[in-house]
């Protein structure tokens, strides 16, 4: 996942209202509790932002993986989807790997894709895939 | 709707091709998916100008307006491991809307290589499609083809072993679904040798 230009403006939205929630000048009781939904819609900013690092740092490490791993075939064996994440199917695969100088293995990844390409995993197609050559559990499939 | 399926008769009677009334090609391709269960109609099916096997034929879909296309459809087997998805859209083309909520899987991402490419398609793959592969695809011959022999709006899709070439022209005579075909054939051709390499 990557944030988009709707993710940042979203981000924005959150940080510039709560911010005028904080500082609105409300006497009494009514400007205690806005200053509340303030705070509240600052955690959620946050809350976004930490989301929003952490897929970055997760996106820097595939490109590692990527430009550093080595290049197997993946056979999907089993496709399937029980859920979706912001319309996206969250597609669970399974996977056959065959990677230059390690056993064939069977292994399972969970993975949000467009509709379009879930709709295309079915069993027998092959990817291309890229394994950590530290870790053979750590694999970017190319979709 | 006559005078297109009259088109695609006499197409389909000049190039010794079978005609459809309809065909479901099925989602195979981002435009088809677009256009529901990409089914095309009036379609023609068999060897195609150019020499590709496959299905030509006329696909409309309606998104606020209505967008109609003239399509070229081919199976590439073996492609898959060298290049999942691979686009090359007319600049300018709208075809799908992928904003979603903020937050959206990383999917693709755009090949900037080549000026002579960028200045007339957009051309996207996966985020981790080989670049090698790619460069060895786009040869100085290949580019210098596409920016100047296709028809002015033509685009293809190669998804998961299947080829779309398309052309946005809602009433096509015999000659441009043609050069669709030629087209699409050549790239085809161009592909297929690549992964063969």
């Amino acid at each position: 996942m990557q944030v988009n230009r709707v993710g940042i403006v979203l981000m924005a939205f959150f940080v510039l209202i709560g911010l005028a929630m904080v500082v609105a000048p409300i006497p009494g009781e009514a400007g205690w509790i806005l200053k509340s939904i303030g705070v509240i819609w600052f955690a959620v900013a946050g809350g976004l932002y930490l989301f929003a690092r952490g897929q970055k740092r997760k996106a820097a490490h595939q490109d590692w993986v990527f430009q550093n791993g080595i290049r197997g075939r993946a056979t999907v064996v089993k496709a399937g989807s029980s859920a979706t994440v912001n319309e996206m199917p969250l597609m669970k695969l399974r996977l056959d790997l065959d990677v230059p100088g390690q056993d064939r293995r069977r292994v399972s990844r969970r993975q949000v894709m467009p509709v379009f390409v879930a709709l295309r995993m079915e069993p027998g197609i092959v990817l291309p895939v890229y394994v950590n050559p530290q870790d053979p559990d750590d694999l970017v499939l190319v979709w | 709707m006559a005078d297109l399926d009259a088109t695609y008769a006499a197409f389909a009677a000049e190039h010794g091709l079978e005609s459809l009334s309809g065909f479901a090609a099925g989602p195979l391709t981002p435009l088809l998916v677009e256009a529901g269960n990409g089914t095309l109609g009036p379609a023609v099916r068999g060897g195609l100008p150019g020499g590709v096997s496959g299905i030509a034929g006329h696909l409309a879909y309606t998104r606020n307006a209505t967008f109609r296309f003239s399509v070229a459809l081919t199976e590439l087997p073996g492609t898959t491991e060298f290049a999942p998805r691979l686009f090359c859209v007319r600049r300018g083309r709208r075809t799908r809307d992928d904003e979603f909520y903020g937050f959206e899987a990383r999917h693709s991402k755009l090949w900037t290589e080549s000026a002579a490419l960028n200045e007339r398609y957009a051309v996207s793959t996966s985020p981790f499609q080989d670049p090698n592969w790619l460069r060895q695809l786009f040869s100085p011959a290949f580019v210098d083809w596409l920016a100047t022999e296709p028809p002015a709006d033509f685009s293809f899709e190669l998804a998961y072993g299947a080829l779309l070439g398309s052309i946005e022209e809602d009433r096509p005579d015999a000659a441009g679904l043609r050069a669709l075909c030629e087209a699409t054939s050549h790239v085809a051709e161009r592909i297929r040798k690549e992964c063969e390499e």
